[in-house]
């Protein structure tokens, strides 16, 4: 919905600009770059007492999260494809990151790449499948191949450390080694990267493209738009979008474990996708925030309800059954609402 | 120097059953063959296999059939169906250890609960969710997920609790294979409850409204079918269908909350591998998956076989996109 028809829309970022005066501001550039710099202030409040210690760790898991709803809501809200292969690509990109930076002692760098490079090659394959497999049923075919992977993590002992899990340390970047701070910065800066990437590539030629794929296959076809080649690239993105999730919680969390890469992972990424809003890229972040922050954060600390065991998880189960109840469009689609005219606008463009 | 080879064989039958059982005691959750069955020759391995893969197989059967129930009612994929089940288990193992019930009667009770669940999510939640698109509303099945995982832990204790199988011992001997009474139970009773299920669904008048709610809900809502209560209905019969292959899998392992984790994956191929189109065909996937899961891990590799099963359905999913019985789906430009 954000600026479609190649406008340069600017209200794109609504849910972190609250404030009036920066919406007129032309470049949603920089509205992604005070995101990141808000963000990274986080470990100052915890380094000087203001905020718990644990809570930059729930945070920095939710970032790590953002990275891969990002890649399925451009694959959902963009192509239209559905896909419940996240959680394996994740622990792909995160088995392979380990296996080089620990056990081959290869910098960060050489991780990133071949963590991210071998998942996308998976992910082409699995877009060539799309060609074939439709609806439920490519979902399910996604499902079995984050299965066969998760198989694979639990059996390849060697390389991945079966289910006692692999660990390895903070990266190590230009010869520094970096902590948990510097770590949750280096998160920041590659979500805040991952989101202006997104923002340009939707708002582009290939974004276009994808629509009309959506909206009708055969009518993006007359129009030129190759099939194959842009479910290859919306494949190929979002695969390398978990892969790089995979790689970022491996660093962050410092382990991986086999039990973690389940489809349970798989359906809480589509939840904060759908919770967040399709075709919208900081309510994606919110969706990720309202699935895995929310239960952590907000609701084991509150009296009552933190104190008993489960309860925040039924809350929060509850809370999503409710979002998707009653704001179908999920939460960028009620802040659009509550903006009197900004929301006419949109629902006319959505006609 | 023959019984010497005999001698040498059944160690390594031994050994080789032993590395079987170790793996599907693993994470998969899948039943284990037993030791110390006499098993003769290969006719009778395979016979022994089969008759497990079976028991393995109604698990998933019975699973995929509540999956499918729900697809073509509620028009939703019940990602939730493993997690109803789950907890349904758990009241009967806690209705078992806690109240000393025998365990048909604790089955009772979770089949009660399971009824009263599927009544409530249905009545609760998926009656209003009508205006709701498709895919949003397969998020609220994963609300459920969360729901159950919630629930579980905080009603019946974080520490993984057991259940005992129903017949507690005795062996069925045909001389070169043998199956306990408990496995015999379990596939006779997948096999009676389905049975029955299709009977009702293809030749009764209440079969014949979930019939009609599967092809076109709001046509069927004119033409006078109760669509509330087939909806009602068949959440809570995949409760219980849930709830039962619950029952009997948890001896095989312990009951946590990842007991059905997977069986609901399984049953979910079963459901791609059958097509959505009919309710018998996810029954007959779920029994492939069962037999070919078994035979793979046992004759192929007990480290792969099951990737290769999974590889070989994704592989069969590209030939036939609509699964086994699937028809084709025109679309409509």
């Amino acid at each position: 919905m954000n600026g479609r028809n190649g406008r340069n829309e600017t209200n794109d970022s609504p849910l972190a600009n609250p404030k009036p005066a920066l919406w007129k501001w032309k470049n949603p550039y920089l509205g992604f770059v005070l995101f990141g710099l808000l963000l990274s202030t986080l470990p100052l409040f915890s380094s000087s007492g203001l905020m718990k210690s644990s809570t930059l760790n729930y945070i920095g898991n939710v970032l790590v999260y953002a990275v891969a709803a990002l890649g399925l809501n451009l694959l959902l809200g963009y192509a239209g494809l559905i896909s419940l292969g996240t959680a394996g690509f994740m622990g792909l990109g995160s088995y392979i990151a380990a296996y080089i930076a620990k056990d081959m002692g290869m910098s960060f760098w050489a991780a990133l790449t071949a963590a991210v490079l071998i998942p996308t090659l998976v992910g082409l394959l699995i877009g060539l499948i799309s060609l074939r497999i439709e609806g439920i049923y490519l979902a399910i075919a996604t499902l079995c191949v984050s299965e066969i992977l998760l198989k694979s993590f639990e059996q390849a002992d060697s390389i991945t450390g079966g289910m006692q899990g692999k660990s390895v340390s903070y990266p190590v970047l230009f010869g520094h080694a970096l902590n948990r701070s510097s770590t949750y910065v280096l998160l920041v800066v590659v979500l805040t990267l991952v989101m202006m990437l997104t923002h340009s590539l939707v708002n582009g030629q290939k974004g276009r493209a994808l629509h009309a794929m959506r909206g009708s296959e055969v009518a993006a076809q007359a129009m030129g738009v190759n099939l194959l080649q842009y479910r290859l690239i919306a494949f190929s993105l979002a695969t390398a979008y978990s892969a790089l999730s995979g790689v970022l919680y491996v660093f962050f969390i410092k382990f991986s474990y086999p039990s973690v890469w389940n489809l349970n992972l798989s359906l809480y990424v589509l939840a904060a996708v759908v919770i967040g809003g399709l075709r919208s890229i900081y309510g994606t972040i919110v969706g990720t925030l309202v699935v895995w922050a929310v239960p952590d954060l907000i609701l084991k600390n509150l009296p009552i309800v933190g104190k008993i065991n489960g309860l925040p998880y039924i809350f929060n189960g509850i809370l999503i059954i409710v979002v998707v109840m009653f704001a179908p469009q999920g939460i960028s689609g009620l802040w659009q609402r509550a903006l009197p005219f900004k929301g006419k606008k949109k629902e006319k463009e959505a006609e | 120097m023959f019984f010497e080879w005999v001698f040498k064989f059944e160690d390594v039958f031994k050994e080789s059953i032993f590395e079987y059982e170790k793996n599907a005691m693993g994470a998969s959750g899948a039943f284990a063959l037993e030791r110390g069955g006499i098993v003769s020759n290969e006719l009778g391995t395979v016979l022994q296999l089969f008759m497990r893969s079976l028991e393995t197989g109604s698990v998933y059967a019975l699973a995929a059939l509540g999956i499918i129930v729900i697809y073509r009612t509620s028009n939703l994929m019940h990602f939730a169906q493993g997690s109803l089940g789950m907890f349904n288990t758990f009241v009967v193992t806690y209705v078992f250890l806690s109240f000393r019930l025998p365990l048909w009667a604790s089955t009772l009770c979770g089949i009660a609960a399971a009824i009263g669940m599927g009544f409530l999510v249905d009545f609760l939640i998926i009656r209003h969710t009508k205006k709701v698109s498709p895919l949003a509303k397969q998020i609220i099945t994963l609300g459920l997920i969360m729901v159950f995982l919630g629930l579980a832990p905080m009603l019946f204790g974080v520490d993984p609790l057991s259940l005992p199988r129903f017949l507690q011992s005795g062996d069925f001997n045909f001389g070169i294979a043998s199956i306990s009474h408990n496995a015999v139970l379990n596939i006779s009773l997948g096999l009676v409850l389905m049975g029955i299920l299709f009977y009702v669904l293809q030749k009764t008048k209440m079969g014949l409204a979930v019939r009609t709610t599967a092809s076109n809900e709001p046509v069927a809502r004119l033409m006078g079918v109760p669509t509330r209560r087939v909806t009602l209905a068949a959440w809570a019969l995949a409760g219980v269908l849930g709830c039962l292959s619950g029952v009997m899998i948890a001896p095989t392992t312990t009951v946590t909350t990842s007991l059905m984790d997977a069986v609901q994956v399984n049953a979910l191929f079963g459901c791609v591998l059958g097509g959505f189109q009919t309710f018998y065909g996810p029954v007959l996937g779920a029994y492939i998956i069962g037999v070919g899961r078994n035979f793979l891990v046992y004759y192929v590799s007990s480290i792969w076989g099951e990737q290769i099963m999974y590889l070989l359905i994704l592989i069969f999913l590209i030939f036939r996109p609509n699964g086994l019985i699937g028809k084709k789906f025109v679309k409509k430009v």
